[in-house]
């Protein structure tokens, strides 16, 4: 059987000649519908590299990506993205912004208005819908971003480490929220992250990228019970993950 | 009314300032013994001033319309440009470079060709505005149409959306703070370039006025026409300012100004 997204022999290298940079590959890498997939490496190894190709926002320099056995060629409409940096705009309240994404796809805004109320209720923040970007933390802000980013319900979910600036208390709550939609929705993710823990608490499976050129070094499957709320993380088990992935990592130097 | 007093009364030092300022004017006068055809005092040139009313008043309009007819023609071509060499690798290669070495010479050095070519009339004025305008508003514009952060242009690309969708709902709205340090920057050389042009060949406007009261030993009407042309270039320029509110009134430097 075919997987759901297959990523064959895939290489970018940017510029030529002297300025030549071997970014990411050759890597290949399946994933099933509905599966949590960490993208797992150091800083700069090519992992942001590997997500544009994946949206097909990057053209790669050789190999390919397919969605269900269809090339990838240009970029991807049916996904949701996020990245460290948000996608907010700030002459748009939070609720402008959700609904930016619905005028972009040229949706009925009308036929949106009980989902905008329910996503953000769902992340706490249905009192601020009518405020503006700068008028709110860090944190805030991000949460807003993941509801602008799920609006449209999308089966494909790339997260470009999209809690990466944030400090550990509001990360962990993101996280929570995360594992909430895919619990109940079961989208396809793919997770960038370079936070270990992070990608053992959230993923059925962590694909470890080696240093750049990133190729990958292994694969592990994450074989612990949903929801990982913070008795799972106390686990013999769970603490058994992080420690073989570091090990790996410890290997290459970079921790 | 309730606003304006507000305003008022949070600008009384300024407004202390300035009562001080034209008091002083007024008394160094007769203290130091100064000639009234060197300086003459704020109370002289109010009184002189208002005997020519009709004239400043009437001239103000003629710069006035120099000053907007520009403008207005500099915005349009200005945006246009801008826009035109933002999206267009072939103009930015060419058209861009070539906007940025005539940025160097000073434009108004062109005024008294302009002036031996067209004659005295109304369009060499304008024209000298529009030179004087036109380039810091395209090269803001430009810089204002290439600054969009990479993950916004990444975002609207995902949603598959058209490049004239995501102009009117991105990077318009995206660009318009920066063209308007363009637009804000033009206002004050617009009325400057009337002025000038008006100095070196015209028969009629506040530049003409001034030159010539000064040139007749007239230094009371000379400041007449300057605070004319003050009032003038005010309003040119608290109108764009004000536009820049209703139309960006979420810009944070602005926000943080009136807190
Ligand atoms: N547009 C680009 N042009 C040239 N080099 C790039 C570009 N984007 C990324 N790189 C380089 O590719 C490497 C991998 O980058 P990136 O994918 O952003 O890493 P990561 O997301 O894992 O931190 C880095 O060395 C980076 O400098
Ligand atoms: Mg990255």
């Amino acid at each position: 059987m075919k997987n759901f997204i297959e990523v064959t022999e895939l290489k970018k290298v940017f510029g030529k000649g002297k300025d030549e940079v071997h970014a990411f590959g050759p890597a290949t890498i399946n994933i099933n519908t509905g599966e949590f997939v960490s993208i797992l490496g150091p800083s700069g190894c090519g992992k942001s590299t590997l997500m544009l190709m994946v949206a097909g926002l990057l053209d790669s320099t050789s190999g390919k990506v397919e969605f269900e056995s269809k090339l990838v060629k240009g970029p991807k409409t049916d996904i949701g993205i996020m990245f460290q940096d948000n996608t907010l705009v700030p002459w748009r309240t939070v609720k402008g912004n959700i609904e930016l994404q619905l005028e972009l796809r040229g949706f009925n805004l009308k036929d949106y208005q009980e989902q905008i109320y329910n996503i953000l209720k769902s992340v706490n923040l249905e009192d601020f819908a009518e405020r503006f970007p700068n008028e709110l933390s860090g944190g805030m802000q991000q949460r807003a971003a993941f509801c602008q980013a799920m609006i449209h319900d999308p089966k494909i979910i790339l997260l470009d480490e999209p809690l990466g600036k944030l400090d550990a208390m509001t990360r962990e709550k993101i996280r929570a929220d995360f594992q909430k939609l895919w619990m109940v929705k079961k989208p396809t993710v793919i997770f960038v992250t370079h936070s270990i823990e992070e990608a053992v608490q959230l993923s059925s499976r962590v694909i470890l990228i080696t240093p750049r050129p990133g190729k990958i070094d292994r694969e592990i499957k994450i074989d612990l019970p949903y929801p990982r709320d913070l008795k799972v993380k106390r686990s013999t088990k769970f603490i058994e993950y992080v420690n073989s992935i570091q090990e790996v990592f410890h290997k290459y130097g970079v921790i | 009314m309730k606003k304006f007093i507000k305003w008022i009364f949070s600008g009384w030092m300024l407004i202390l300032f300035f009562a001080g300022f034209f008091l002083f004017w007024e008394y160094s006068i007769p203290l130091f013994d100064i000639p009234r055809y060197i300086l003459p005092a704020p109370s002289e040139i109010v009184l002189k001033g208002s005997a020519d009313l009709d004239k400043l008043i009437y001239y103000t309009g003629v710069t006035a319309l120099e000053t907007v007819l520009g403008y207005i023609i500099a915005l349009i071509l200005g945006l246009g440009f801008g826009i035109a060499i933002s999206f267009s690798s072939i103009l930015r290669r060419t058209l861009y470079p070539f906007f940025v070495s005539i940025e160097m010479t000073p434009k108004i050095a062109f005024a008294p060709l302009f002036i031996s070519w067209f004659g005295f009339g109304l369009m060499p004025k304008v024209i000298i505005v529009v030179l004087v305008c036109f380039f810091p508003i395209v090269l803001n514009a430009i810089l204002a149409f290439n600054s969009l952060s990479n993950e916004l242009t990444l975002f609207y690309q995902s949603t598959g959306a058209s490049r004239l969708k995501t102009f009117f709902t991105i990077r318009l709205p995206a660009a318009l703070p920066q063209c308007f340090v363009g637009f804000k920057y033009a206002a004050i050389n617009a009325t400057v370039g009337a002025t000038i042009a008006e100095f070196i060949g015209s028969d009629k406007g506040l530049g003409f006025y001034i030159s010539i009261v000064t040139g007749n030993m007239r230094p009371d009407l000379a400041f007449a026409g300057i605070f004319f042309l003050t009032c003038l270039g005010l309003s040119v320029f608290g109108f764009v300012t004000m536009m820049e509110k209703i139309l960006i009134p979420w810009h944070i430097s602005m926000k943080r100004i009136n807190k």
